[in-house]
């Protein structure tokens, strides 16, 4: 008599630690995440000046000026550019978990905002306020 | 014309793993996957095993990856894919044979979050709604639970116990509506880890879904109502 | 069925959305003025004059914008930051478990006590 047949369970597969590889829109999802890395390099940038500010004169300009080392400009750039991205995503999900208004006049309206800061930033930096 | 399917085979009684099998099959403009299959069946394989029944995306049963992509197979033309067709069992699922998923997991979620009316009014008059009312979850209820939403989200992959796109948005579908009183007893497994918190916002459930449901907006909404019940439970513990 | 216990996500999750808010409003406007446009010499020599920026932050209002960029600049930022670092090592399958829960919204934590300490000594230093 032969033995009975063995019979495997349904097979279950397990996802891989590069599963946010395999697909452009998980490598999206993931860019959006990391945008979080260069954020953490400006706000050691921030921390550091604050730090500078209320200990000396001397220490702020050593803080400008280690701000104005290329590398750190380069860092800096590339955070502009994530903090950018974040806020396309950011701005494009928001209406969704928060429907008040139509989404194209919140996206606007988020852009106008992120917009203005900059704006008001430069001017009253550029002595014009 | 004809084109190539290449199928994941998977029998449980012979293999560990699946495999790829090419078959090439006639088709036009107007062949679905899911026709592609049914000629493999009928004409060049009986052994060929998947779900399917209604041919017109409301059945919610023939759900295959193709090219990775979770779609309805009756929804997904040839004529679309240029090369040759990737097919195989929803991905985040347990395969029982070929495209067969084990879906038992997804209507284990679907359960725990009670996704129907719960109204203790027993008067035998009917529920009336505004139009307005209706508006609030309408978009929400058009939920065939094919479970594409789950094979499209990593944090069910990464976590099975994760509640998911589909029952997460039924959750909220039934909160939105105003003769439901169940609120309260769906709240504490919105709640829990495994419940909205276990989302990311990866939003590739709101891609596949082949109802346009929004999965992602409506679990995420679910992650403000249980937000606020977190600060009603602090002052009512 | 068991019912589950409720998660402590809302707290970390508020705090994640407003530090979201926070980079995408207020930190490009940041980047480009400190970090770009002055290093970069497209602003005045004296825009970031150590006297200036001093009076600004940590005198006029009692220190008000100081503490609003201290609030909005780094401490929500940072636990914006450090949310999407707890759930990206989930996604990368680095089970730290509890601690890396405690590692991340813990440096969030500590940083943001560190900015608003700096901010309270240039505040009594003024």
């Amino acid at each position: 008599m032969s033995e009975p047949r063995q019979v495997n369970r349904a097979y279950q597969s397990q996802l891989r630690r590069n599963w946010w590889l395999k697909h452009g829109y998980y490598q999206r999802y993931m860019l959006r995440e990391a945008t979080v890395l260069p954020l953490l390099f400006f706000c050691g940038c921030l921390l550091t000046g604050l730090y500078s500010l209320q200990h000396s004169e001397q220490s702020w300009l050593n803080w400008l000026a280690f701000m104005a080392t290329p590398w750190v400009i380069g860092l800096n750039l590339l955070t502009f550019f994530a903090s950018l991205f974040h806020a396309k995503t950011f701005f494009e999900l928001f209406p969704r978990v928060l429907p008040i208004l139509p989404a194209p006049l919140m996206i606007a309206g988020q852009w106008l905002g992120t917009l203005s800061v900059a704006l008001l930033l430069a001017l009253l930096l550029g002595g014009v306020l | 014309m004809q084109k190539t399917l290449v199928i994941q085979r998977y029998n449980p009684e012979q293999d560990h793993k699946p495999h790829p099998q090419h078959f090439t099959v006639p088709c036009d403009d107007s062949t679905s996957v899911l026709d592609a299959l049914l000629y493999i069946q009928q004409q060049l394989d009986p052994t060929l095993a998947f779900r399917w029944s209604c041919r017109m995306a409301i059945c919610g049963s023939c759900g295959v990856m193709v090219n990775g992509i979770p779609k309805l197979g009756c929804k997904t033309f040839l004529r679309d894919y240029k090369d040759d067709i990737t097919v195989e069992a929803l991905a985040h699922f347990a395969t029982e044979k070929d495209l067969i998923s084990d879906m038992s997991v997804f209507l284990t979620h679907l359960q725990a979050v009670k996704p129907y009316l719960i109204n203790h009014d027993t008067r035998p008059q009917p529920h009336q709604q505004t139009p307005k009312q209706l508006a609030k979850y309408a978009k929400f209820s058009n939920c065939i639970n094919c479970g594409l939403c789950y094979s499209a989200c990593p944090q069910f992959g990464l976590n099975p116990a994760f509640l998911g796109p589909a029952a997460l948005t039924l959750a909220q579908r039934y909160n939105l509506d105003s003769r439901d009183q169940g609120k309260a007893q769906r709240m504490p497994q919105l709640n829990g880890k495994n419940g909205v918190w276990g989302c990311t916002f990866v939003g590739f459930c709101s891609d596949v879904c082949p109802k346009q449901l929004d999965p992602a907006a409506a679990v995420n909404q679910g992650k403000v109502a249980s937000a606020a019940d977190f600060v009603i439970g602090i002052f009512k513990p | 069925m068991t019912q589950p216990t409720r998660s402590d996500e809302p707290i970390w999750w508020a705090l994640f959305s407003a530090g979201g808010v926070c980079f995408a409003v207020l930190i490009p406007g940041l980047i480009l003025t400190l970090a770009i446009a002055y290093p970069l010499g497209l602003l005045p020599e004296n825009a970031l004059d150590y006297a200036q920026i001093r009076q600004w932050l940590f005198s006029d209002y009692w220190g008000l914008a100081g503490l609003v960029l201290v609030g909005a600049g780094l401490c929500l930022p940072l636990f914006h930051a450090m949310h999407r670092v707890h759930h990206g090592m989930h996604d990368l399958m680095l089970r730290a478990g509890g601690w890396g829960k405690v590692l991340c919204y813990g440096s969030a934590s500590l940083l943001s006590v560190l900015a608003l300490y700096f901010w309270y000594l240039g505040l009594s230093a003024s």
